[in-house]
């Protein structure tokens, strides 16, 4: 049963066009703003203009005297619901208080203050543009400095720490640093980043019946979304039904519904009408968890052969009034390590808060491990005197060291980050490019060449939600396959891949499978789209179903056909007997035989053809493991960086469908050049978010992506169908392949900026000294 | 992002266009591309009573030829000026300019004179009536009048035009035949308003320089005429002329701002890059032509 699927299949490893496009590409996707019930009321938030400061008093008389407002809502009329929002793992014990409306303390600049409910969200604006509210408005924190310093953010609380995390001071640390050969110091500033979801935030909110509730919403999880719905009202989770279709992107800001979407469900609950609210981009773009804003000290100490003898992180993360995610780096900490040799670490993290909008989650919350610990070998390769490759060679964990435990005590195994680096340098000319670039210089031309190694988590069987994952197969009476998976795809591909899978598995067509994982009502629970698990969790448990199902059909037609079960394949819809070609029957055949003729069936069996499975990881993590190269070349006339070449290296294991691999590459390589070059949200003194458009809101666009080259190592992994996740790494490994890159290019001007982006402006600057070459 | 509530007017003549700007005393705002006006509607940075869609007016579309200059009416879409083969053969720098402004879909929508009227200080269009000596001819229920690019910005989106006038047509002024294109644009991305931009023409006479006209975008608040480097061009010897100093020159000329994209010094920096190398190279081929 745990005989991996090597190598490619029929549809395994196959790049079979997605199943999702042809709706999708012909506008007939189905996403919340599609949803419309009749009756709806639409809301449009009343935000606070100050970051900081009381609410002395709100006139709310003009707006509510507006023709077609159906109600201005405040805290107070929400108040009966007591409505807290939860964080993913459906608990509310590690944040301030969250609830959808604000009462007398306004902390950030959007923070929601009221609810209009609107015929349209045309007079539901007209509303909010009526609204006076007069405060009394204080000195705003911005940033971790200000927190450190400043009064408190939530006065119930007993400083502006709101987490600290860190490991035990390790006696031997200090003995390190003072005795290690080589110890090398980096600060990294991430700034913060607007999630910028293709399909912004939503919510439509339905009661319907006695006591049940509809909710249409973007969110990651039907499951998640439903259960922290119910949590939140208190109203029993079977009675929450939640339908999401198609959601365009989510990268955690949708893993649970946060203010605005709870709101809009308590006001449907307290009106008892369907009830609208769809975030618009300015939203999106002010008040809609940003996320990373974050700073890291890296400490490493080394021997005389360049070998790691300690590594030390300081981590700050700024997480605004009311995070999404809390974040005192937890993650950060346990990734840290990653695929190295680190005999002692130490780390001590810290989530502040400011009045800000708060921090969430987005695709590798913890990605800062990566861009800090692979830009502070680059340092110490040019401290130490050593190539950048090797370096690497020397820290990296070998095929023989594993399994082991890391410095954590977390086990790693079944990685492979060195042969990625092999396969990575056979596609490039290391020599020869330093010639190029030595060569440039000489002409005033600035080539960077960027490597960096990981290994990336996925599939965590480890905390709540983020556990197992359910598959539910049925050959219907026709013997087309229906499959209701616990899963959910904000674009991932899934109702292509999990359908290649299902067909490789039950030997049918890939047309004739059908996905639904669009209803919390139909499947099982699931954690959806969350810490890069689909493909490898429900992945397995499909597979587990579908041999359930597979020997069903071959016991079934075994019986039929007086045959050897051993000997009935499955192959392109039919049901075969090795050597009896005229017994061959399609599996239509089979299945009227299960669905309608129970004598048929072998004594005591249950008629039709439905499997499911339940499946957990075995390990806590399956690891993926990659290595990155690219090529830059910098401007000094502009401070402009341009990607020459970037060649992937990865070993996501078994892969499904290529295509979507490399997608789910491609995608988070944009999101990482996005961050090393491009996005900031920025925020002013006063606490005003400032890039509010896509117009000062930089996101890459496609003349800023280059052609990236895949190369595949496929590893099988320890789970039933040895795949690996693959939908985080790109994101991971992009930001410090880049940023050494540019590092590199700039050598002769010194070292880069602490802080990212890595802007034109930033770069011009430091081009304006004279080059040592 | 939904525009606050408006009063909708199309009409189908200038005149009654005139009469709706002049009864809407300074409430009216004029839709023409609405590549910028939409998205200030819907943020509702900007508020009018009343809207004037001039997009059916059929007087205000089209280029037309007239003695010594080309006319371009206001609503014509940028995408068409741009393929128009007889602009570029009279005025390639505006046709250079032209394939700048935005994207191939918004230029599909957007419009010469709205760019123009609009005053985007980091916008191509602008920069370059102002460097090729365009007029700007304004119509109100009380006359028309014509107003020379030099003196049309006032600031960022702001200019001499009164509330109830109409830009209803831009003349650009011939350049002599074999006058070179001086043309540079840094942007963060095709489609980007400019970090830095520089935009005009130069006629040569026997190797001098007879006439120039250089405009900077993005540069300051307004359009920037170099006006002090075109004089110390004028009657000079092309090839002798003293490129590190003109860049200072030209550079000095400038207001540049600090803005999420780049800092003032970073603008200063590129900007005499620019200058040297776009004029050097400018020169340079029209001299071999």
């Amino acid at each position: 049963m745990n005989a991996p699927i090597s190598g490619a299949g029929r549809y395994i490893g196959q790049r079979v066009l997605r199943k999702e496009d042809l709706r999708l590409l012909t506008g007939r996707g189905q996403f919340v703003d599609d949803v419309s019930i009749a009756g709806v009321l639409h809301v449009a938030y009343v935000r606070s203009e100050i970051a900081r400061g009381r609410i002395v008093s709100m006139d709310l008389e003009a707006a509510r005297a507006l023709h077609g407002v159906h109600a201005v809502l405040t805290a107070a009329d929400l108040g009966k619901f007591n409505a807290r929002c939860s964080n993913m793992h459906l608990h509310h014990n590690d944040g301030p208080i969250t609830r959808p409306l604000t009462e007398e303390f306004v902390r950030y600049v959007g923070d929601p203050i009221a609810m209009v409910l609107a015929d349209s969200r045309y007079i539901a604006e007209d509303a909010v543009a009526l609204v006076w509210v007069d405060y009394e408005e204080e000195d705003p924190l911005i940033t971790v400095e200000d927190a450190m310093s400043g009064p408190l953010v939530h006065p119930d609380r007993e400083s502006n720490v709101l987490l600290q995390i860190g490991l035990p001071p390790n006696p031997e640390f200090e003995k390190i640093m003072a005795s290690a050969t080589h110890v090398v110091t980096g600060t990294l500033r991430h700034q913060r980043i607007a999630q910028s979801t293709m399909e912004a935030r939503g919510v439509v909110s339905n009661p319907t019946g006695m006591d049940e509730l509809t909710v249409h919403i973007g969110c990651q999880s039907t499951h998640i979304a439903s259960a922290a719905i119910a949590q939140a009202f208190e109203l029993p989770e079977n009675k929450v039904r939640v339908v999401a279709k198609d959601v365009g992107g989510g990268f955690g800001l949708k893993a649970q519904p946060w203010r605005e979407e709870v709101g809009a469900i308590a006001a449907s609950l307290l009106l008892r009408r369907p009830v609208k609210w769809i975030e618009d981009r300015f939203e999106a773009l002010t008040t809609s968890c940003p996320a990373r804003e974050s700073d890291i000290t890296t400490t490493m100490a080394f021997d005389k052969d360049a070998k790691l003898l300690a590594l030390a992180c300081v981590y700050n993360s700024n997480n605004g009034a009311y995070p999404h995610m809390p974040d005192a780096g937890m993650p950060v900490m346990m990734f840290m390590p990653g695929p190295y040799r680190i005999p002692v670490y130490q780390f001590v993290g810290k989530a502040w808060l400011t009045n800000t909008v708060g921090l969430g989650g987005y695709r590798a919350p913890w990605a800062i491990e990566a861009l800090a610990r692979e830009s502070l070998f680059d340092k110490a390769a040019r401290q130490i005197g050593i190539d950048p490759i090797e370096i690497r060679r020397r820290n990296l964990l070998t095929a023989s060291e594993v399994p082991c435990l890391n410095a954590l005590g977390l086990e790693i195994d079944n990685i492979t980050p060195m042969e990625c680096l092999d396969n990575l340098l056979t596609k490039i000319d290391v020599p020869a490019f330093r010639a190029e670039q030595a060569e440039g210089r000489k002409q005033g031309r600035y080539l960077g060449l960027g490597i960096a190694t990981y290994i990336e988590p996925t599939a965590a069987n480890g905390v709540f939600p983020l556990l197992s994952d359910h598959a539910q197969i049925t050959i219907d009476h026709a013997g087309k396959v229906i499959a209701n998976l616990s899963t959910h795809s904000q674009g991932q591909g899934i109702e292509t891949t999990h359908a290649q899978i299902i067909a490789e598995q039950l030997g049918v067509n890939v047309d004739d499978v059908t996905i639904y994982q669009d209803d919390s009502t139909r499947s099982g629970f699931g954690p959806g789209g969350a810490g890069s698990r689909q493909a490898v969790v429900a992945g397995a448990a499909i597979i587990r179903a579908a041999k359930i199902l597979t020997d069903k059909v071959k016991a079934i037609a075994a019986h039929a056909l007086n045959a050897n079960p051993n000997d009935v394949t499955i192959e392109d819809g039919m049901v075969k007997v090795a050597g009896a070609e005229a017994m061959s029957r399609s599996l239509k055949e089979i299945a009227e035989l299960a669905y309608g003729d129970a004598k048929r069936l072998p004594p005591d069996m249950e008629g039709g053809l439905e499997a499911q499975y339940r499946y957990t990881a075995e390990r806590m993590f399956t690891h993926a493991s990659a290595a990155h190269a690219c090529i830059v070349e910098v401007d000094r006339e502009t401070g402009f960086t341009n990607i020459l070449r970037w060649i992937s290296s990865e070993d996501c294991g078994v892969q499904i469908n290529p295509a979507i691999v490399e997608g789910q590459i491609a995608g988070g390589l944009a999101q990482a050049i996005g961050v090393v070059l491009h996005e900031e949200f920025t925020i002013d003194a006063r606490g005003n978010p400032t890039a509010v458009t896509f117009k000062d809101y930089h996101l890459p666009a496609i003349t800023d992506v280059p052609t990236f080259e895949y190369t595949h190592i496929t590893t099988p992994s320890f789970s039933d169908g040895g795949f690996r996740g693959v939908g985080e790494g790109g994101m991971i490994i992009g930001g410090p392949t880049l940023l050494n890159a540019i590092a590199d290019a700039m050598l002769p001007f010194g070292p880069l900026p602490d802080a990212l982006p890595m802007s034109p402006t930033k770069l011009h600057n430091l081009m304006q000294n004279e080059p040592v070459v | 992002m939904k525009p606050a509530p408006f009063d909708y007017f199309a009409p189908k003549t200038i005149d009654q266009a005139l009469e709706q700007l002049d009864r809407g005393a300074g409430d009216a705002t004029i839709l023409a591309g609405g590549q910028t006006l939409l998205p200030l509607l819907a943020l509702r940075m900007s508020t009018p009573g009343i809207i004037v869609d001039i997009n059916r007016i059929p007087e205000l579309q089209g280029i037309s030829r007239e003695r010594g200059a080309t006319r371009i009416a206001p609503v014509t879409r940028q995408n068409a000026a741009l393929a128009n083969a007889e602009l570029a053969a009279v005025l390639p720098m505006l046709t250079k300019a032209l394939s700048h402004v935005g994207h191939f879909q918004t230029r599909n929508r957007g419009t010469v004179g709205g760019s123009i009227s609009l005053g985007e200080p980091a916008a191509e269009l602008p920069a370059a009536a102002v460097a090729l000596g365009a007029e700007i001819e304004a119509h109100s229920v009380n006359g028309s009048r014509r107003i020379p690019a030099t003196e049309f910005y006032i600031g960022p989106y702001a200019t001499v035009l009164e509330p109830d006038e109409l830009v209803t047509a831009i003349h650009f002024p011939d350049w002599a035949s074999g006058s070179v294109t001086v043309f540079h644009e840094v942007a963060r991305r095709p489609g980007d308003f400019a970090l830095v931009g520089l935009v005009g023409a130069v006629t040569l006479d026997q190797g001098r320089v007879s006439r120039a006209g250089l405009a900077w975008f993005g540069m300051g608040p307004t359009p920037i005429r170099a006006a002090a480097t075109e004089a110390a061009m004028l009657g000079q010897n092309a090839a002798q002329l003293d490129w590190a100093g003109l860049a200072e020159l030209a550079v000095s000329e400038t207001d540049p701002f600090e803005d999420h994209s780049a800092s003032a010094d970073y603008r200063r920096g590129v900007g005499r890059s620019i200058f040297a190398r776009t004029l050097c190279e400018a020169l340079n081929k029209g001299a071999m032509a």
